[in-house]
C-alpha cells in the first residue's frame, strides 16, 4: 500500500502536479490549474479559502491566481508525511488543518472586530496590508489564535511557494534553476 | 515475529548509525539497520525547494509543548540518511578549550577526554568522507593536524561580500572545512556549485550517508530495513544483558530483532525515548537510567542569521549552501562582555531559495552564527 502511495507521490513530483480529487477520481493538477478548473475544496470551507486567497495575495502578489488555497487545501487533506508545506519544517504539529483553520479564524476575527464586522477579504488593499503588517509585528490587539508573527511566516511561505518556488517563479526572478534532478514540468 | 539473530542491530540510518554499520560490516559482522522513515535513494532528491521537504520530519512522536518547546523540523531528518541527507556538510572542529570549561573557568564540567584524544578521528573522518578545506589556515586557532584531503571549495561573490565587513572589525576568515568534493574523490564527483545542498545532493559530491558510510555498509552486506520503528530494547530475564530490539514494520506488525549488540543511533530525543520505554522490573526507570537523568539536560546549539540585500548581483544561486568561510575569532568563552560561554563560530552562508527570509530578490546572502556544525 505504502509503495503505491509513494509511487503516486513521485509521479506527482515528476509531473509538477498534486493529486486533486475531481468527481471522485484523483487527477494530477497544478494548484493554478485546480483553481482555474474550480476543483472542489476538500478541507477548507469556501470562506476560509476566500480569506486565504486574500491574505496570500496581500503577502505575495500573484498568490491567488497561482492557487494558494487549492495548494494548502490539498496539502492539509493528505497524510502529514506526504505534505510539502513549509509548516512541516516550522514545527507545526499535525494535523496541519488545525493550524490553518485557527490562523484564518484569528485573522478574520481580528478583521471583523477592528473593521465593523467586515471579513478580511472584504477589506480594501490598504486595510489588508495594514492588518497583515500589524499581525507580523504582533500588534493586533486582542488577537486570538496562533501567534500573529508565526501565522505571517507560515502563510507567507505558502504564498512564496506557489508564486516563486517553481521553475517559472525562478525564471521570473531571473535566477537560473540549475537542477540536478529537474522536476520534469516547471515545479 | 522473530528474525534471525544478527551480530548487531543499529537503530537509525543517519550520520552516526551509518558509521557503526560500515565499520561493523567491514569487520565481517552481520548487521541490520532499522530506520523509522522511508528508504530514500539519491535519485529521490529532486531539485525543488518544495519537494525537498519530503526528507524532513512530518510529525511526532515529539511533544512540542511546554515552556521551551524544542524546534527540530528544519534540522532534523526523516528516513534513511537522516538529517545528514540534507545537511550542509559543515565540518568545524571543537577547540581544546571546549573540553576544559571547569578547569579554565570553574563552571560546568570538563570532558573526560581532550582535544588531542579526538584529533586523530577528526583527521580520519576527513579522509573517510572527503573534506575540503585549508587545515593550515585553521591552525591560527587549533593545534596542527593532517591536511584535508582536498583543497578548499570555490568561493563566490555572495560569500566574498562579507569579507570587507569582517576585515573592518578585525575578524579573520579562512576557507570553511566542508564535507564536499572540490575535486573528484573516492569515485564521487566534484561539486558543480549549483546550490541545491539544502534539499540533498543527488550526485554524491556532498558527503551524505548514502554516498559514504551507509553506501559502504550496504556494499559490505548490511541490511537496511526502512519504515521500522523501534519501540524497546529487549533484555534477558535477569536484566543483565541486552538481547535485541522490538520494532514495528511498515505494516505495523510487531517484530523482534535479536542481536548480540544493540546500537542506538536514533538521535538525541529518540534514544532516550526508546530507553525510557524499555523499562522492566529490573530496570524500572528505563535502561541506563540509574541516575534518573536519562533524557534530561539535552543541549541544542543555537544559530542565528543576519540577512542582507545588495544592489549588485551577488549570484546567490551559486555555491555551497552551508558555508564558504569560517572564523573562530572571539571564540573564547569570555570574549563577549557580560556574557560567558558563547562558542560562536561564524559562517558565511548563502541561500539559493528564490525567496529567502529576506525577500524574493537576487541579492540576498546570510551570515550565520552557530555554536556547532549545521
Amino acid at each position: 500500500m505504502y509503495e503505491i502511495q509513494r509511487r503516486a507521490l513521485l509521479k506527482g513530483a515528476a509531473a509538477g502536479a498534486l493529486a486533486f480529487s475531481v468527481d471522485g477520481a484523483d487527477v494530477l493538477l497544478t494548484p493554478r490549474s485546480a483553481r482555474a478548473q474550480g476543483v472542489p475544496l476538500r478541507t477548507l470551507s469556501a470562506a476560509q479559502a476566500e480569506t486565504l486567497d486574500a491574505v496570500g495575495e496581500t503577502l505575495v502578489p500573484g498568490a491567488r491566481q497561482a492557487g494558494i488555497s487549492h495548494f494548502v487545501d490539498q496539502q492539509i487533506s493528505i497524510p502529514a508525511e506526504e505534505a510539502l508545506l513549509e509548516a512541516r519544517i516550522l514545527n507545526v504539529r499535525p494535523p496541519y488543518a488545525n493550524f490553518y483553520r485557527a490562523a484564518l479564524v484569528a485573522l478574520n476575527g481580528a478583521s471583523e472586530r477592528l473593521n465593523g464586522g467586515r471579513a478580511f477579504a472584504q477589506l480594501s488593499e490598504t486595510e489588508q496590508h495594514g492588518l497583515v503588517d500589524n499581525m507580523r509585528q504582533n500588534k493586533v490587539e486582542g488577537w486570538q489564535g496562533p501567534a500573529g508573527p508565526f501565522v505571517y511566516l507560515v502563510l507567507r511561505s505558502d504564498a512564496v511557494d506557489v508564486v516563486y518556488a517553481t521553475m517559472d517563479g525562478y525564471a521570473g526572478l531571473g535566477i537560473p534553476y540549475m537542477a540536478h534532478i529537474a522536476p520534469t514540468k516547471r515545479w | 515475529m522473530a528474525n534471525e539473530k544478527v551480530d548487531a542491530v543499529i537503530v537509525g540510518a543517519g550520520a552516526s548509525g551509518s558509521v557503526f554499520a560500515a565499520v561493523l560490516t567491514q569487520a565481517g559482522k552481520k548487521v541490520v539497520v532499522l530506520e523509522q522513515g522511508p528508504d530514500w535513494q539519491l535519485t529521490d532528491l529532486i531539485s525543488s525547494d518544495i519537494w525537498g521537504r519530503r526528507i524532513k520530519p512530518a510529525s511526532g512522536p515529539f511533544l512540542l509543548e511546554g515552556k521551551n518547546p524544542y524546534g527540530y523540523g528544519y534540522n532534523a531528518g526523516w528516513g534513511v540518511g537522516g538529517a545528514a541527507l540534507h545537511y550542509f556538510a559543515n565540518f568545524p572542529r571543537l577547540l581544546p578549550n571546549d573540553f576544559k570549561i571547569k578547569s579554565e573557568h570553574g563552571r560546568a564540567l570538563d570532558w573526560p577526554i581532550s582535544y588531542s584524544d579526538v584529533a586523530p578521528y577528526y583527521d580520519k573522518v576527513a579522509r573517510d568522507v572527503g573534506v575540503s578545506g585549508d587545515a593550515k589556515a585553521e591552525e591560527i586557532w587549533r593545534p596542527p593536524g593532517e591536511p584535508y584531503p582536498m583543497a578548499p571549495m570555490k568561493t563566490f561573490r555572495n560569500g566574498e561580500v562579507w569579507r570587507k565587513g569582517f576585515e573592518a572589525v578585525g575578524i579573520r576568515l579562512v576557507p570553511a572545512a566542508v564535507g564536499m568534493n572540490s575535486t573528484d574523490y573516492k569515485g564521487r564527483p566534484a561539486c558543480i556549485y549549483d546550490g541545491w545542498c539544502h534539499i540533498g545532493c543527488p550526485i554524491g559530491a556532498l558527503a551524505n550517508p548514502q554516498a559514504t558510510y551507509l553506501g559502504d555498509a550496504r556494499k559490505a552486506g548490511a541490511e537496511v530495513r526502512a519504515r521500522s520503528t523501534v519501540t524497546r530494547v529487549l533484555t534477558n530475564p535477569e536484566g543483565s544483558k541486552v538481547t535485541g530490539v522490538e520494532y514495528y514494520d511498515e505494516k505495523r506488525e510487531r517484530q523482534v530483532q535479536e542481536a548480540s549488540a544493540v546500537v542506538l543511533a536514533a538521535w538525541a530525543a529518540q534514544n532516550p525515548r526508546i530507553m525510557l520505554n524499555s523499562a522492566t522490573d529490573k530496570h524500572a526507570k528505563g535502561l541506563a537510567n540509574g541516575s534518573g537523568l536519562l533524557g534530561k539536560y539535552l543541549m541544542a546549539h543555537f544559530a542565528s542569521g543576519t540577512w542582507a540585500l545588495f544592489d549588485e548581483d551577488i549570484q546567490n544561486y551559486l555555491g555551497t549552501t552551508g558555508v564558504q568561510f569560517m572564523s573562530y575569532d572571539r571564540y573564547d568563552k569570555t570574549s563577549h562582555k557580560d556574557a560567558f560561554g558563547i562558542p560562536s563560530s561564524r559562517r558565511v552562508m548563502r541561500s539559493r531559495r528564490a525567496t529567502s527570509p529576506a525577500s524574493p530578490t537576487r541579492g540576498s546572502t546570510c551570515l550565520g552564527l552557530s555554536s556547532r556544525r549545521s
